[in-house]
């Protein structure tokens, strides 16, 4: 996309601002075990950095989660939680027990390491859908940048 | 004994920017000022040992402030023009 969008400040500050606070998004959720941080610290980051990019790029925004979408984005990674929850009753544990989840290590430890980074995507995913649905609902139908 | 002070200062101007949330006029301003005590909040929460919460403050913080002032928008008052 070519064209500039709105002012020389704005369009710097939004090229500089927007891929680090994602990258710092990740970063928050990988990490979220030994620093402080976890998925929903990572996902309100994620949907700060969407946001940014609507704020600027107002309807052509290149972040196009808008409407259903996101709704539906907030269900899957609800679901996702829910999956492995259920996953590990199918194979014979309580509900998110992680040490019953069918991969091929045998390490209680290491099993937990993947059942919570699991879940903390999705929660993730969940957290970031949910905040950018409710940006949606209330910027519907209104251009932000009328007077 | 610095912590101390620190933290008092902290809580005065915690409750000093609460008041004025309450008692300004302009929605506008209630919302810079809500801001503001969000900001001395993750403050606080740093100085009292708890980074996990500073940091989820900071964030809701800036996220709340957008929410707040696209529905002022909405709302069609509170800005001075």
């Amino acid at each position: 996309m070519k064209h500039r969008f709105g002012s020389i400040v704005l369009d710097t500050a939004f090229r500089v601002l927007v891929p680090f606070t994602l990258l710092y998004g990740f970063y928050v959720l990988v990490h979220g075990e030994y620093s402080p941080g976890g998925g929903f610290q990572a996902g309100a980051l994620l949907a700060a950095g969407v946001l940014i990019a609507r704020l600027v790029q107002g309807e052509e925004a290149v972040y196009d989660l808008s409407g259903n979408k996101a709704v539906v984005l907030a269900g899957l990674g609800a679901g996702l939680y829910a999956l492995i929850g259920f996953i590990t009753m199918v194979f014979g544990g309580k509900f998110l027990e992680y040490g019953r989840l069918p991969l091929s290590v045998h390490d209680p430890a290491e099993l937990h390491v993947y059942g919570i980074l699991g879940i903390e995507i999705g929660v993730t995913i969940g957290v970031m859908a949910t905040i950018i649905a409710i940006f949606d609902a209330l910027t519907r139908g209104e251009d932000l940048y009328d007077d | 004994m610095a912590e101390l002070y620190l933290e008092a200062i902290l809580l005065i101007l915690l409750i000093a920017t609460t008041l004025i949330v309450l008692t300004v006029k302009d929605l506008m301003a209630a919302i810079v000022v809500y801001s503001a005590f969000s900001y001395f909040a993750v403050l606080f929460y740093l100085m009292v040992g708890s980074p996990d919460v500073a940091f989820t403050e900071a964030v809701i913080g800036v996220v709340s402030t957008v929410f707040f002032i696209s529905a002022l928008k909405k709302l069609n008052r509170g800005v001075k023009h």
